[in-house]
């Protein structure tokens, strides 16, 4: 039920910003698909950017772990904070893409 | 960019799979395997999560203590094992004989940072003493890791996992998803180096 409610009002809220956008903004629809599909390379660039930090992550752990003889945890990787950083840095190098386009 | 797109369309179609669908408790009860409580030699708890700076239990951890009291209180071993960090071991000591279980029957491990390290210190302080039948309490996706370390540490292993189902919300359950990932790399990389 919950899943149901929340679905329901993010596709409220996004009829709401297409009505606002096309009549308010005069965004043009055909235009959707294109920013859909920037948004799916910004997501998929988030991606690469989180499974390279957690793949620098371990590989870092593991060497310290080795070199020093001390116990470092790989849980320390286990943080909401990696995804959100990953996403902007995905974002930054995605708008720096566009622009030197 | 052609490739980030799929990355990214993947990426969105599992995000809503994990959260909106109930794809994740159904792997929760898959790892959790059966239950088979029954007589055995000790009721070994795992460590998981720690305890606060306060010295309150994690949710994780309270529930496994829990359940591995509740068994205790079922006479289905005369010996309760608490496993985890030394913060985590103390408060599961003090809730355990706050809970009625006498000192004379809790044993602990505190000194092990991974899984592997706390299977080998169980298997050093139980086995000597012929304590091979254990009622092992661990969380459902730890289940299966927990328990072929025991088994290969020579344990003859009785699962009693803590609650299946899992969570029904879409944050918890990408919180499960998360968990499940973390324990599948860790079967993997145990695998990999031959722990396991």
């Amino acid at each position: 039920m919950d899943s149901l409610f929340i679905l329901g009002i993010i596709a409220l809220t996004s009829l709401v910003a297409y009505f606002w956008g096309t009549r308010g903004f005069g965004l043009r629809r055909e235009r959707l698909t294109q920013a859909t599909i920037e948004v799916l390379e910004c997501l998929g660039l988030a991606v690469v950017f989180l499974v390279g930090n957690l793949a620098a992550g371990v590989a870092l752990t593991l060497g310290l772990r080795a070199l020093t003889g001390r116990f470092i945890s790989i849980y320390w990787l286990n943080d909401i904070s990696v995804l959100a950083l990953s996403l902007l840095q995905a974002l930054v190098l995605h708008s720096w893409l566009r622009r030197s386009n | 960019m052609r490739s980030l797109r799929w990355f990214g369309l993947i990426a969105f179609i599992l995000f809503v799979v994990a959260a909106f669908t109930p794809l994740a408790n159904l792997l929760n009860v898959r790892m959790a395997g059966i239950a088979d409580v029954g007589p055995s030699d000790a009721i070994v708890v795992m460590g998981r999560g720690g305890a606060d700076t306060d010295g309150v239990l994690t949710n994780r951890s309270l529930r496994r203590v829990f359940r591995g009291i509740s068994l205790y209180e079922g006479s289905h071993a005369p010996l309760l094992v608490l496993s985890g960090s030394a913060d985590e071991v103390r408060s599961r000591m003090a809730l355990a004989r706050g809970l009625g279980v006498p000192e004379t029957a809790i044993l602990t491990v505190s000194h092990a940072h991974t899984t592997r390290e706390e299977a080998e210190q169980l298997g050093k302080l139980l086995l000597p003493l012929g304590r091979r039948r254990i009622l092992l309490v661990a969380d459902p996706i730890d289940m299966p890791r927990s328990r072929a370390l025991m088994e290969r540490g020579g344990f003859v292993v009785r699962p009693a996992p803590t609650a299946a189902s899992g969570p029904s919300n879409p944050e918890s359950r990408l919180g499960l998803v998360r968990d499940i990932a973390i324990e599948l790399t860790a079967w993997a990389y145990y695998r990999l180096t031959g722990a396991l």
